[in-house]
C-alpha cells in the first residue's frame, strides 16, 4: 500500500505511480496505487479526526527547561504587529479581508500569512538562488521547534502563540514545504493529477490551516470533513486562477503550470506558450480550465455556510472577489500572456455587500444539507 | 596556528557554490532563469554531497553557508582568538575584493561578447535617473536638471513681477467675491488694526508658510521611498528578535529547590545563562533580507521581469 501516513516528507521513488484515470489503478506489480485526490482526501480525513479528538492537548508540549524573562508579552504583541505590516505590505487585498475578521483571528491570520510567505520566498524570493535541501531541511526543523514551543525568531513566536491558541495541526506546514521541495526541480506537469497535487502543497494546505481559525459554527449539523474537503477546494480554486492568471509570467520564467496532456490534447505545446499569441485553440483551452476552476469554487460555496458567523463575511469576501479574477480573464479575450486579469477597485467594493449578504445565511439544517452527518 | 594558516591558504575562491553561480553566468544570459534551478539540482546532488563529504575545515566553512540559520551554526568561529579572527577578516575582506574585481572584468567580457554575437541587451542610460522627491514630477538626471532649473526661475520671475508690477497696477483682490484683505477684515467684524499689515510682512509669512510645506512634502517622499527599500521583515536592521531569551540574550535557568533543610536561608536567586539560540546578543539573522536590511526584489518586481 502505497498511502504513506506522512507523505509530506516523502518523494515519490517513480514519477509515474500517479496514475491517470480510475480511483484506484492496480500497477504491473500487483501493488494498489492511489491518485494525488485520493492521497489529499486522506490528509483532510486525518486532520478533521484531530480537531474532533482535541490533540492539542497540554501534555503534548515539552516542559521548557529554560523560562522566558518577563517583556516576553510585548515582544509578541510587536511580533503580531510586524506580522499585519507584512501582510498589509504584500497583500493588500488579502489585508483588507482581515479586518473584516475579529481582532484575534485576525493576528492568528497574519502570523500564518507571515510564514507561509517567509516559505515561499525560500524558494521563489530575493535568495532563491541560494536555496538549497539543507535549508529547506532546516526551515522544517524550525517549524518542528515552532510547534513545541521553542520558537527561532520573533515571527516564529508570532505563530507558535497562534498554534497553542488554535488547534492548528502541523501536517499541512509540513505539507507546504514539500510543495517548496517540489518547485525547487518541477518546471512542467504531466497531467492534472500531478498539478492537483501540486496545488494542494502550495494552497490547499492554506485551506487546511485556516480551518481551525475560522472556527465551525456550533449550530452547524454539516461533518467537519466536509468543512475541510470545502476549504480544501477554495484553496485549490484559488491556486488555479493564479495559474490561470500568469502564465505569461510563468512561461517567461520557464514554468508551465498547465496539464501537459491537456496541452496536447488541445493542438497546444510549450512553445505555443513561450510564442504568446492567442489562437481559437487557446480560447478554447482556457474556457475548459476556467470550467474547471469555477467547479472548485462551486465546491468550496457549500462549505463557507458551515464556518462561524464572525468568519463568514471575510470567507465570503475572498470567495467572491477571488472567482472574478476568472470573469477577467475572459474579459480579456483570454489573453493571459501579456495582459494582467485585474479586479478594478469598484468591482472589489460591490464585492463586500455581496458577501455581507451570503453571510447572513446561517448553516446548514439537519434536513436540508446533504453535507450533514447521516442518522 | 595551525588553524589560521589552513583558513588563509584558501586564496582561490572555488568553493562548490561560487564554482556553480559563476558557471552559470559563463554559460549566458539566455538560461539566466532556468540557471538557479539548475544550479540547485546539481548544488544539491553533486557538490553538496561532496562537501559534506570532505573533512576539510575549509570546505565546511564556505559550503556550509545555509540561509537558514539553526542553533549550531551560530557557534562558528568560537574557539579562534582575537588575532585570529582579525586575520580571518582581513584575509576575507580582500577575497571579496578581489571577486569583485573578478565580477567587473566578467561583465565587461560579457558586454564585448554580447556585442560579437549580436545579442541586443537593454541600453543602460549614461545618466541614470534619480526619481524626484516631489511628488507627480518625472525623474530627474543632469539633463533635464537644466529644465528644471528654467521652469523654476521663470515662474518664480513671472510671480514677483505679478506680485509686484501687475497686481498693484490693476487693482487686484484676490479675496473671496472680489475683496481686498481690508474687506475681509471688516466682514470678519475683526478689529481694523488688523487690516494694516506691512506687506513686507505678509509677503514673508506667506512666503514661509509656503517653503515650510513644500519642503514638508519633499521630506515625507523622502521616507516613504527609503522605508519602501527596507526589508520589511526586519524593519531594515537585519535582524529579527530571538524569541528564546526575548531579545534580551540570557535565559534563566529554573532550579527546583529543596525547602525541607533550608532552614531560614532565603531562596538564592534563579541562575542565569547565555542564550543558545542567539549566543547572548539576542538577535537572530533576518532569513529574508540576509542581515541586509534592504528589501529586495519580489516576484513581480520590474527588475526581474522589466517586460512585465
Amino acid at each position: 500500500m502505497v498511502a504513506n501516513s506522512n507523505y509530506g516528507g516523502s518523494r515519490l521513488e517513480n514519477g509515474s505511480i500517479l496514475s491517470l484515470t480510475s480511483s484506484v489503478l492496480a500497477s504491473p506489480a500487483g501493488e494498489i496505487t492511489l491518485t494525488s485526490e485520493q492521497k489529499v482526501y486522506d490528509v483532510v480525513l486525518k486532520q478533521a479526526a484531530l480537531v474532533k479528538r482535541q490533540l492539542k492537548s497540554s501534555e503534548d508540549l515539552e516542559v521548557k527547561p529554560d523560562i522566558v524573562l518577563p517583556g516576553s508579552l510585548s515582544l509578541l504583541n510587536e511580533a503580531y504587529d510586524r506580522c499585519g505590516e507584512v501582510c498589509a505590505e504584500y497583500a493588500k487585498t488579502f489585508y483588507l479581508g482581515t479586518m473584516l475578521m475579529t481582532p484575534e483571528r485576525r493576528k492568528a491570520i497574519w502570523a500564518i500569512y507571515v510564514w507561509c510567505r517567509r516559505t515561499d520566498e525560500l524558494v521563489d524570493g530575493p535568495n532563491a538562488s541560494h536555496i538549497t535541501p539543507t535549508a529547506l531541511d532546516r526551515w522544517e526543523a524550525r517549524l518542528d521547534d515552532i510547534f513545541k514551543g521553542r520558537p527561532f525568531d520573533m515571527l516564529d513566536a508570532a505563530l507558535s502563540d497562534t498554534v497553542s491558541r488554535f488547534p492548528v495541526d502541523i501536517q499541512p506546514f509540513k505539507d507546504m514545504i514539500e510543495g517548496m521541495r517540489m518547485d525547487l526541480w518541477k518546471s512542467r506537469y504531466k497531467n492534472f493529477d500531478e498539478l492537483y497535487l501540486y496545488c494542494y502543497y502550495v494552497a490547499g494546505t492554506v485551506g487546511l490551516m485556516s480551518v481551525p481559525i475560522m472556527g465551525i459554527d456550533p449550530e452547524s449539523q454539516a461533518t467537519t470533513e466536509s468543512v475541510y474537503n470545502a476549504a480544501l477546494a477554495l484553496g485549490l480554486a484559488n491556486q488555479l486562477t493564479n495559474i490561470l492568471r500568469d502564465v505569461g509570467e510563468d512561461a517567461r520564467r520557464g514554468r508551465v503550470y498547465l496539464p501537459q496532456d491537456e496541452l496536447a490534447q488541445a493542438g497546444l505545446s510549450d512553445e505555443d506558450i513561450f510564442a504568446g499569441k492567442v489562437t481559437d485553440k487557446w480560447r478554447n483551452f482556457m474556457k475548459k480550465q476556467i470550467k474547471r476552476a469555477r467547479k472548485f469554487f462551486d465546491d468550496a460555496e457549500s462549505g463557507v455556510t458551515e464556518l462561524s458567523a464572525a468568519s463568514r463575511w471575510p470567507v465570503w469576501a475572498a470567495l467572491v472577489l477571488y472567482r472574478q479574477i476568472l470573469d477577467e480573464i475572459e474579459a480579456n479575450d483570454y489573453n493571459n500572456f501579456t495582459r494582467r486579469a485585474y479586479v478594478s477597485k469598484p468591482k472589489k467594493f460591490i464585492s463586500l455587500p455581496i458577501a455581507y449578504a451570503k453571510a447572513l445565511v446561517p448553516p446548514s439544517s439537519r434536513t436540508s444539507n446533504p453535507l450533514v452527518k447521516a442518522g | 596556528m595551525v588553524f589560521s594558516a589552513r583558513i588563509l591558504t584558501v586564496s582561490h575562491p572555488t568553493t562548490p557554490l561560487c564554482w556553480s553561480h559563476s558557471r552559470c553566468y559563463l554559460n549566458g544570459k539566455l538560461k539566466s532563469n532556468l540557471k538557479w534551478r539548475s544550479m540547485a539540482a546539481d548544488a544539491g546532488a553533486s557538490s553538496f554531497a561532496a562537501s559534506d563529504g570532505s573533512d576539510s575545515l575549509d570546505d565546511k566553512n564556505s559550503a556550509a553557508f545555509c540561509i537558514i540559520e539553526g542553533p549550531e551554526t551560530v557557534q562558528d568561529f568560537e574557539k579562534m582568538e582575537l588575532q585570529e579572527i582579525q586575520d580571518n577578516i582581513r584575509s576575507r575582506r580582500n577575497k571579496i575584493f578581489l571577486q569583485m574585481e573578478e565580477v567587473r572584468r566578467l561583465r565587461v567580457r560579457q558586454r564585448i561578447k554580447n556585442k560579437e554575437l549580436g545579442i541586443i541587451e537593454e541600453q543602460e542610460n549614461e545618466l541614470p535617473n534619480f526619481p524626484s522627491f516631489i511628488p507627480f514630477l518625472p525623474p530627474l538626471n543632469s539633463a533635464n536638471l537644466k529644465q528644471y532649473y528654467a521652469t523654476c526661475f521663470s515662474l518664480i520671475a513671472g510671480i514677483m513681477l505679478f506680485g509686484g508690477l501687475l497686481a498693484p497696477t490693476l487693482e487686484l483682490k484676490l479675496g473671496l467675491g472680489g475683496t481686498s484683505y481690508e474687506d475681509f477684515i471688516h466682514n470678519m467684524h475683526l478689529p481694523m488694526q488688523l487690516s494694516e499689515v506691512d506687506p513686507i510682512v505678509a509677503s514673508f509669512s506667506g512666503g514661509a508658510v509656503g517653503v515650510i510645506s513644500a519642503l514638508m512634502v519633499v521630506e515625507i517622499n523622502n521616507v516613504k521611498l527609503q522605508e519602501h527599500k527596507r526589508c520589511k521583515y526586519c524593519l531594515g536592521t537585519g535582524y529579527l528578535a530571538c524569541a528564546r531569551c526575548s531579545n534580551t540574550g540570557s535565559l534563566v535557568l529554573i532550579q527546583p529547590v529543596s525547602t525541607i533543610n533550608a532552614g531560614d536561608q532565603p531562596l538564592s536567586p534563579p541562575k542565569a545563562e547565555r542564550c543558545s539560540n542567539c549566543s547572548g546578543s539576542g538577535k537572530v539573522m533576518c532569513p529574508t533580507c540576509l542581515c541586509t536590511g534592504m528589501a529586495m526584489a519580489s516576484e513581480h518586481d520590474p527588475r526581474i521581469d522589466p517586460f512585465d
